[in-house]
């Protein structure tokens, strides 16, 4: 498996900074920043597979930075972490083209999970890419 | 409603705001006010038209007095007028010869009277006094009225009445007298007039019981009988004062000098008569003369004074109406008041709580990445001995455990807390139930519950807010699966049906959890109501959800028993009642299929 970079975006920067490092620690790619500006700076820089993204930040909220990314890079899939309950929010994320959502206080290995269902997702999108590919050099 | 609420005669004595004192003062204000508005007009008028209509009555009825004794004199006048000039008709037209010589005078006499029997007897006599001819059941032949009063009179005045007397016959009489000079000698021609027909011409006048009529001279002397006063030719107890012209009428105070045995309030019309110059009086009781006008007047006052009891005993109940109207207003108005309370209370306690719930799931989340950094590092260590380790381990799955716990702890208060602005949309219940379903899957699967759904066949679309209705459905659930808490699995079941009959649909949520005490479950819907032990539960889920189901018409009820599991039933109408749509401020997107 290689390893899927991940963006952790949050303002609550302790909270972030020990999910990168219990990501690292198992075999993925994790960078932290703490505001939506940040995160789409980044992108800019450097484009992540997975984004997660806290809902409620100061400046840039997380639906905001979610349409900012969205705008550079059409490839990245995004988790929703939502601390204060509103599901409906976060499913409007969803409904925009977010994976899925998380509640917090959430354990890493839901977290784990959700980036795993991106992975599996990844895999059969690149398999169609290729069958298309193999179809297209047919004709 | 079913179990869940006290009766409504409790409530009404408990939100009665002011006490029973306040009611009853109330009415006594409204009766005292309401009775003088209505009975002070109509005793008003009623007095003043009674009173006015009594003094016009009293008036006509002596104007009709005044009347009366005015013809009255006027026929005694005429009475004694014309035998005045019959007399002075024979007088003149005959000789003195004549009527002395043989039975002339007795035919004249009897010729005269023949038509109304008016004179007693007639005589001629000469100017010394002597009878010279007489016709009349007395003996007067030989008597001689020189000197007589009557006798000077007629000489002097030429026609003359007179007073009643005694005379020669020693009979109360009155003469009427009439001079003849006949060259240069003079006689009289002299009648007695019929006392009886007089007497019965004079008090041929209707004055009732108490009433009499009387004829006096200037002295004071009746000159015809009395009903009460006394007798003839004796002198009447009251004056009759001096001579005026008309009529006049008094009153005339209860007189003990009077008949003692009538001492009444009288009233006393009198008039004079030109010739003789007697008065007519008519004496009658004030009570009989206005006993007609007395009686229409009480008559009056009686219906008056009924009139105005029926007004006060028809004022009172209608007031004791009003006043329990005003009341039952009170009662409705405190309870809407005391709602309106509990609401903002509850609002209140939802705003407070939604911050404390946001506010604590950061500080949750960071205790289990840091607790997760310790399990990593206990993890990679090989320095600590088994047990220890184990241990440790232990206590790192405790934390995630309680912290879990709070997590469930907040998301509920948020869940509820929420405000509720309402949007009626058109939804598919079943898909609705679905997405629900799929909310809550993953916590359900986590506590080992399986969440199962039977969709009813041919369901209609509903019209109701899907919001609010998530939120009951979502309560519902997390219940059921605190419920569970204990059991190793379980399955909360929901079905949907239409129900044709009640025109709506029916759902369930039933569960295979601990179940709720019989004690217990007649408040499960009341405000902080909780089985859950201290911190686990707030009380107001099953409170709110009460609400919005009620809100959105339909009915929420609860079977349950303990150790087996709990079932709520939710009816909906089709279509949810107008008063359940508010505002939407917020734009909030439906969650039905698109």
């Amino acid at each position: 498996m290689e390893q899927m970079k991940i963006l952790l975006v949050d303002d609550e920067k302790t909270f972030i900074d020990n999910i990168a490092s219990l990501l690292a620690r198992r075999n993925y790619q994790a960078k932290a920043v703490y505001s939506g500006q940040e995160a789409v700076d980044a992108m800019k820089s450097e484009e992540s597979d997975v984004v997660v993204l806290d809902l409620k930040m100061p400046g840039m909220d997380g639906m905001t930075t979610m349409k900012e990314i969205r705008k550079l890079n059409k490839t990245s899939e995004f988790l929703m972490l939502t601390g204060h309950g509103s599901i409906d929010t976060a499913l409007e994320a969803v409904k925009l083209g977010a994976h899925d959502y998380l509640a917090k206080p959430c354990e890493i290995d839901e977290l784990m999970e959700k980036i795993e269902e991106i992975a599996i997702k990844r895999k059969e999108k690149n398999k169609k890419k290729s069958l298309f590919a193999l179809k297209g050099k047919g004709k | 409603m079913g179990k869940g609420r006290e009766s409504s005669a409790l409530k009404d004595y408990e939100n009665q705001p002011r006490p029973d004192s306040h009611y009853k003062r109330l009415l006594l204000r409204f009766v005292f006010l309401t009775t003088a508005c209505s009975l002070i007009p109509l005793l008003l008028v009623g007095w003043g038209i009674n009173g006015h209509y009594t003094r016009f009555a009293k008036s006509r009825l002596i104007h009709s007095l005044e009347t009366q004794l005015a013809d009255h004199r006027k026929i005694i006048e005429l009475f004694l007028q014309e035998r005045t000039s019959r007399l002075h008709l024979i007088a003149w037209t005959h000789s003195l010869a004549y009527l002395e010589t043989g039975n002339n005078l007795e035919s004249m006499f009897t010729v005269m009277n023949r038509m109304d029997g008016s004179f007693a007897d007639l005589g001629v006599i000469d100017a010394e006094g002597s009878h010279r001819a007489y016709a009349g059941p007395y003996d007067l032949m030989g008597k001689n009225y020189l000197g007589a009063q009557w006798f000077n009179e007629v000489l002097e005045k030429g026609v003359y009445i007179s007073d009643v007397f005694m005379g020669f016959r020693q009979v109360p009489h009155f003469v009427i007298a009439v001079l003849r000079i006949e060259e240069g000698a003079r006689w009289i021609l002299r009648a007695t007039v019929n006392s009886e027909l007089f007497n019965a011409l004079v008090q041929g006048m209707q004055v009732g019981k108490s009433g009499e009529i009387v004829l006096l001279n200037q002295e004071g002397v009746f000159q015809a009988t009395p009903k009460f006063s006394g007798a003839i030719m004796g002198r009447a107890p009251f004056s009759p004062g001096g001579l005026h012209d008309g009529v006049k009428i008094e009153t005339v105070a209860a007189d003990e000098k009077n008949a003692p045995s009538r001492a009444h309030h009288q009233i006393v019309a009198q008039t004079w008569l030109d010739e003789p110059r007697w008065l007519l009086m008519i004496r009658q009781d004030y009570e009989e003369a206005l006993d007609e006008v007395n009686h229409a007047n009480r008559l009056t006052l009686f219906f008056l004074y009924i009139s105005a009891a029926i007004i006060l005993v028809v004022t009172f109940f209608i007031t004791r109406y009003m006043v329990s109207v005003v009341k039952k207003r009170d009662i409705e108005a405190e309870g809407l008041n005391n709602q309106i309370m509990e609401a903002s209370k509850l609002a209140a306690i939802g705003e407070l709580s939604a911050g404390v719930a946001h506010e604590i799931n950061n500080p949750l989340a960071i205790i289990l990445t840091e607790k997760q950094i310790v399990a990593d590092m206990i993890g990679e260590t090989r320095r600590l001995e088994k047990g220890f380790k184990e241990r440790l381990e232990n206590a790192l799955a405790q934390i995630t455990t309680q912290v879990k716990r709070c997590k469930r702890i907040t998301q509920n208060l948020l869940r509820f807390s929420r405000r509720t602005t309402s949007v009626i949309e058109t939804m598919d219940l079943n898909a609705f139930i679905e997405e629900v379903i799929e909310l809550m899957e993953r916590e359900a699967r986590t506590s080992g519950i399986r969440l199962l759904f039977d969709p009813g066949e041919s369901m209609p679309p509903l019209v109701t807010d899907p919001s609010q209705l998530q939120q009951v459905f979502l309560n519902l659930i997390t219940n059921a699966m605190d419920a569970h808490d204990g059991k190793p699995y379980g399955t909360i079941s929901i079905s949907t049906r239409h129900d044709p009959l009640r025109d709506g649909v029916v759902v369930k949520f039933a569960d295979t959890g601990t179940g709720i005490p019989a004690d217990k479950i007649t408040r499960i819907f009341d405000p902080f109501f909780t089985t859950k032990p201290v911190g686990k539960g707030t009380g107001l889920g099953l409170s709110i959800s009460y609400g919005i189901i009620k809100r959105l018409g339909g009915e929420i009820s609860v079977e349950s028993e303990v150790g087996q599991g709990t079932e709520f039933t939710i009816s909906l109408p089709l279509s949810a009642p107008l008063q359940a749509n508010g505002e939407d401020a917020n734009g909030r997107r439906s969650l039905s299929p698109e």
